[in-house]
């Protein structure tokens, strides 16, 4: 967790029914001393720490965890105690944050929060299929370019996916979305009868192919 | 035989027909070709250099730098997986296109009048030798010394790489001094690696010709049996007077006088009935002055960029709908472009050096009549303008009523965009 309380994305999966109830997100010890210790500083005081799904990324949920006062908090947000931290779990994110395990890493590669979530990334069986073929399939291949394709949503018998990375803005995405995306979600999800685009091609920043014209030149001077 | 290409091609969905559509990796056409065929009703094998990360779904792994290597390859994959046209996006695939067609027995182009007419010298040796009007020239060994040369040329001239397209290169001298400059910048040009080898022998040397002033032109065209269908004529009014010749603004339909457009359509007929070309569409530019219409270039493929975009024609059908139901054998000599005017401009860079920002592309979308503003260059790009470079920033897009008030809104989109660009 960062300054801004944002927990990077890629770690975890997630959702099942919840009830509530002491226990819903477990916290390693490594993470609970690193937590104490932060409430320590005097601008923590007082806070409690709330967590909260905030969206989907190309590695799955992504997180927010920050340090509140007790007065800013939601209404609905649901309150914890776990091994004597005060938590408070958004509403909406606490079906999908049951078993949930944080911890502490610090290591070579990395240094910082990481939650483990069991759950699935979708509820509805059709979305969590499509993003089998994308996790399973389709990302692994494309990751060579630099690229991912992330599922934005499901609705009737068509999936909105998203391409990121050195897929945006290609000058091949539309070879890749076609002749392989395309075909590999509905070969998979046969209810699945159209997968259609949303990127903003022209804001990609890295593509793998860029479109021009000849050859690509070097000013000479 | 089993043809061990590593591609997985799915049978037609439909039963229906399959064509291998030809792409250079640094193409501006997939999605536009894609989607065509897609509408169609066609199954596509995407035969590229590129490599594509889900290959397994329908593409065809070609060197585009090895021509008789990819002949083969394609004709092995054919006997496993046949189609029944193949059609080049781009400048890149147009001999293959042709070779492999021919030894298939589709309908094609002659292979060696799309070779010569790809080089632009050999296609202006051809034309002048028929006695039709292109500018004169000659051709320079590439390493001749300059020096020795520019006394004895007639000035004002321009030189050119045989081989490059969209003006890339191309550089008009007004005296000695300019020649030997230009020369030397032109061959550093075509002898950087990631251009060379684009050439082939065609990197041996120059292409040197008279400037023919004059306003220029370009003709979209279908040739039917080596009829020329004429989809569109478009005027290029900003000045192509040099040093450079930088494309920026094509407007359809033309503002010349009928019988000067006559003469455009009659010398352009002519034009590839003398080189033989068939089939297929032709992209050819064209000089007019009060002694007549000259052909500047002549490319047996569609219009360059996302320009295409400009062109819709009856029935919805896109410029790549046309030419897909042509290659497979469908009669498209009704089609007729739309009664609106239309044109686009193709942004150019304005100097070389890091793209950092781009400012105002929702205020040029907002333009009356401005269709699609398009940044075809990612932020952080290094930008190098023309004669060296050979992408643009971007296309404006816009319809209207009439020719003058498309160019006019192309003009004030331009005007809405300020580009924050980093020299290095």
């Amino acid at each position: 967790m960062g300054e801004n309380g944002q927990v990077q994305a890629g770690t975890v999966d997630y959702g099942r029914e919840v009830s509530g109830g002491v226990g819903m997100i477990e916290i390693t010890p490594e993470a609970s001393a690193k937590i104490k210790d932060m409430l320590q500083a005097s601008d923590r005081q007082g806070k409690v720490l709330k967590v909260a799904i905030v969206g989907r990324g190309p590695d799955g949920y992504e997180y927010s965890l920050r340090f509140i006062k007790p007065d800013d908090a939601d209404p609905d947000d649901q309150p914890f105690q776990v091994d004597g931290i005060d938590l408070l779990v958004d509403a909406d994110s606490a079906p999908k944050l049951e078993g949930a395990r944080l911890a502490y890493v610090e290591n070579a590669y990395q240094t910082g929060f990481q939650l483990d979530n069991p759950n699935p990334l979708w509820e509805d069986p059709l979305s969590q299929a499509v993003q089998d073929v994308l996790d399973q399939q389709i990302n692994p291949s494309v990751a060579g370019h630099g690229g991912w394709v992330m599922l934005l949503d499901v609705r009737d018998d068509v999936a909105y996916v998203e391409l990121g990375g050195g897929c945006q803005g290609c000058g091949l995405a539309d070879v890749t979305l076609k002749q392989g995306i395309d075909v590999m979600i509905r070969q998979a999800v046969p209810d699945i009868k159209q997968v259609i685009d949303t990127t903003d091609h022209a804001a990609g920043t890295n593509p793998y192919y860029q479109p021009g014209k000849g050859g690509p030149a070097e000013s000479p001077f | 035989m089993r043809f061990d290409s590593g591609v997985r091609a799915p049978a037609p969905a439909s039963g229906g027909e399959r064509v291998l559509l030809l792409m250079s990796s640094r193409t501006y056409r997939a999605g536009s070709f894609i989607k065509a065929a897609e509408d169609l009703g066609i199954d596509v094998i995407v035969g590229t250099e590129a490599e594509t990360p889900l290959a397994g779904q329908g593409s065809l792994h070609i060197d585009f730098s090895d021509p008789e290597g990819s002949v083969t390859r394609i004709q092995a994959f054919a006997s496993e997986v046949p189609f029944d046209a193949v059609v080049p996006a781009e400048d890149d695939g147009t001999w293959l296109a042709a070779e492999t067609s021919m030894r298939l027995g589709l309908p094609h182009n002659p292979p060696e009048m799309v070779g010569a007419v790809r080089d632009k010298a050999a296609m202006r040796e051809l034309m002048l030798a028929r006695d039709l009007p292109t500018p004169n020239g000659f051709r320079i060994d590439i390493d001749s010394d300059p020096e020795d040369l520019a006394g004895e040329l007639s000035y004002p001239c321009v030189i050119k790489p045989r081989f490059l397209s969209g003006s890339q290169g191309v550089m008009r001298v007004n005296n000695p001094g300019e020649f030997v400059f230009a020369f030397q910048r032109v061959r550093r040009l075509i002898q950087q690696p990631t251009i060379s080898g684009l050439g082939g022998q065609m990197g041996d040397s120059l292409w040197c010709e008279d400037y023919v002033p004059g306003e220029e032109v370009a003709l979209e065209g279908m040739l039917n049996d080596g009829t020329l269908q004429t989809l569109a004529l478009f005027d290029k009014p900003d000045p192509l007077i040099g040093p450079y010749f930088e494309e920026t603004i094509y407007v359809t339909p033309s503002r010349h006088p009928e019988s000067v457009q006559a003469k455009i359509v009659e010398i352009t007929q002519k034009v590839v009935q003398a080189c033989g070309l068939k089939t297929g569409p032709v992209h050819v530019e064209l000089r007019v002055n009060p002694d007549g219409v000259y052909v500047i270039d002549l490319a047996p493929r569609s219009i360059g960029g996302l320009c295409s975009k400009a062109l819709r024609f009856d029935q919805g059908d896109s410029l790549e709908s046309l030419i897909l139901r042509q290659a497979l054998g469908q009669d498209v000599q009704g089609a007729l472009r739309e009664l609106a005017a239309s044109g686009v401009m193709m942004i150019p860079i304005p100097r070389g050096g890091r793209l950092n920002a781009i400012a105002g592309v929702q205020a040029a979308r907002a333009v009356p009549g401005v269709e699609e503003v398009i940044i075809s260059v990612p932020i952080g790009e290094l930008l190098v303008p023309l004669p060296e470079g050979g992408s643009y920033l971007g296309f404006i897009f816009a319809r209207s009523d009439a020719p003058n008030q498309v160019e006019a809104a192309l003009r004030q989109a331009h005007a809405e965009l300020e580009f924050d660009i980093q020299s290095d």
